[in-house]
């Protein structure tokens, strides 16, 4: 008799076993999977990159073609979100992707190319225009003519000045 | 991955169903092990996909393998890739450690090829350092399911869904950023108002300032506009008891001749706004 209840007992009960593959499966509400730029948003600031710390996110900077590189390497990301936290604008976002499977490391890369502007003083490549346009918009309004020097030409200028008042008021 | 995998199913005369796997830990934290261990509970059940965990390399398909390859399991795990028979070889990477060296990626007691582009390194790192790796599944530590989706992959039951997103800023119409060219009247003022600071301080500058202008837009009326002006402050400072302000319109009047005169010609002005 103990053959049959068993028999019973387990014909009685459900099907535990997820059909995934084939089905697919309900994810969590707070779910932390692939994390996405949106490259229309982005202003090329690189938050993400200081503070990801697998160095998931990189940047780079080319000076010669005057763009700089945003690289997102799912094959390092530990989804622990701080790129979302730090992104000024919201342009990076964790997902509720997580089939990331893939048969290259190539596929695992999301690449983000922007252009960089021009110090209007000696010409060099300094920061992405975006990254600019923001600044002049939500940046404190003293600065607006800073940001369209390189670092170099913003503490000769700024040199200059204080040069040029210590003269007036010694005189 | 799936090419090598035909090539055996085509050598047989047919498709391989199923898989026997070997798991390899390399130095792994026990996060994705756990994970390979729940998609052998009823829950998940790999086996009803043919799946099968075998106990020794010979048996085996497939080798999982977890971790970010320490220089001390590197031996181990080359050891277990060759005792696998010769075909079909498949190597599956198992987390974001196994896949590029995750967290550990710039560990000294990490396996690392030597050579290659100072610029590579960040890029380079986990198991393929050592062993050529078919299938890559990311997460820290992946879901079961994922897990599941990376072996139904190489059952050619799915599709890979993930591919290299590349974008490029395409035209630089919208920025129009140059240095703000105000007339030649603000620029100025704005300059005269700093030198203002440094003589009267941030209180008074605006109400001496105001003054001056007014003062200014009298005699730029006139003829003869710089003896004029003299003339007009000269008058305005005999009545004016502060001495401050007597000596600030002197040096606002000596400027103003010096800054206009620049401006108009196009020389570089040191303060300018």
């Amino acid at each position: 008799m103990g053959r049959l209840r068993m028999l019973i007992d387990s014909l009685s009960h459900p099907r535990v076993t997820e059909k995934y593959p084939y089905e697919p499966i309900p994810i969590p509400e707070d779910f932390r999977g692939k994390p996405e730029i949106d490259p229309e948003k982005c202003i090329g600031c690189a938050a993400c990159a200081r503070v990801c710390p697998p160095n998931a996110i990189t940047f780079r900077d080319d000076h010669e073609q005057g763009y700089r590189v945003l690289q997102v390497f799912l094959g390092r990301c530990i989804f622990c979100g701080r790129c979302q936290d730090s992104c000024p604008v919201g342009a990076i976002k964790l997902t509720k992707e997580f089939e990331l499977v893939s048969l290259s490391k190539d596929d695992l890369y999301q690449v983000v190319k922007l252009e960089l502007a021009k110090c209007v003083r000696c010409g060099k490549y300094t920061v992405p225009y975006r990254y600019i346009k923001y600044l002049m918009e939500k940046g404190p309004k003293i600065l607006k003519y800073e940001l369209l020097l390189c670092p170099e030409c913003k503490s000769e200028v700024t040199t200059l000045i204080k040069y040029h008042y210590a003269q007036e008021v010694h005189e | 991955m799936v090419s090598s995998l035909k090539a055996y199913g085509s050598k047989r005369g047919h498709k391989l169903k199923s898989v026997r796997v070997f798991h390899v830990n390399s130095g792994a934290c026990n996060g994705c092990d756990i994970e390979l261990l729940d998609i052998l509970t009823p829950f998940y059940d790999i086996e009803r996909l043919g799946v099968k965990l075998v106990s020794t390399p010979r048996h085996a398909h497939a080798l999982l393998v977890t971790g970010p390859l320490t220089r001390k399991t590197a031996s181990a795990v080359v050891r277990a890739y060759e005792a696998m028979p010769p075909e079909p070889r498949i190597v599956i990477a198992v987390g974001t450690c196994a896949c590029s060296g995750g967290i550990f990626y710039d560990s000294y007691a990490l396996y690392r090829r030597i050579g290659g582009s100072m610029f590579d390194v960040p890029r380079r790192g986990g198991i393929s350092e050592l062993i050529p790796v078919h299938i890559y599944i990311p997460g820290c530590p992946p879901r079961p399911e994922e897990i599941i989706y990376g072996i139904s992959l190489l059952l050619e039951l799915v599709n890979e869904r993930v591919s290299k997103q590349h974008y490029k800023e395409e035209s630089l119409e919208d920025y129009k950023l140059t240095r703000r060219k105000s007339p030649i009247s603000e620029r100025l003022r704005y300059s005269l108002r700093e030198k203002t600071r440094h003589i009267v301080g941030y209180f008074d500058r605006d109400r001496v300032l105001e003054k001056f202008l007014e003062i200014v837009q009298i005699a730029e009326k006139s003829e003869n506009p710089r003896k004029r002006l003299s003339e007009l402050i000269d008058e305005y400072c005999a009545k004016e008891g502060d001495s401050r302000v007597r000596e600030c319109l002197k040096i606002l009047e000596r400027d103003y001749w010096r800054l206009k005169n620049a401006l108009l010609s196009r020389e570089e002005v040191i303060y300018w706004i």
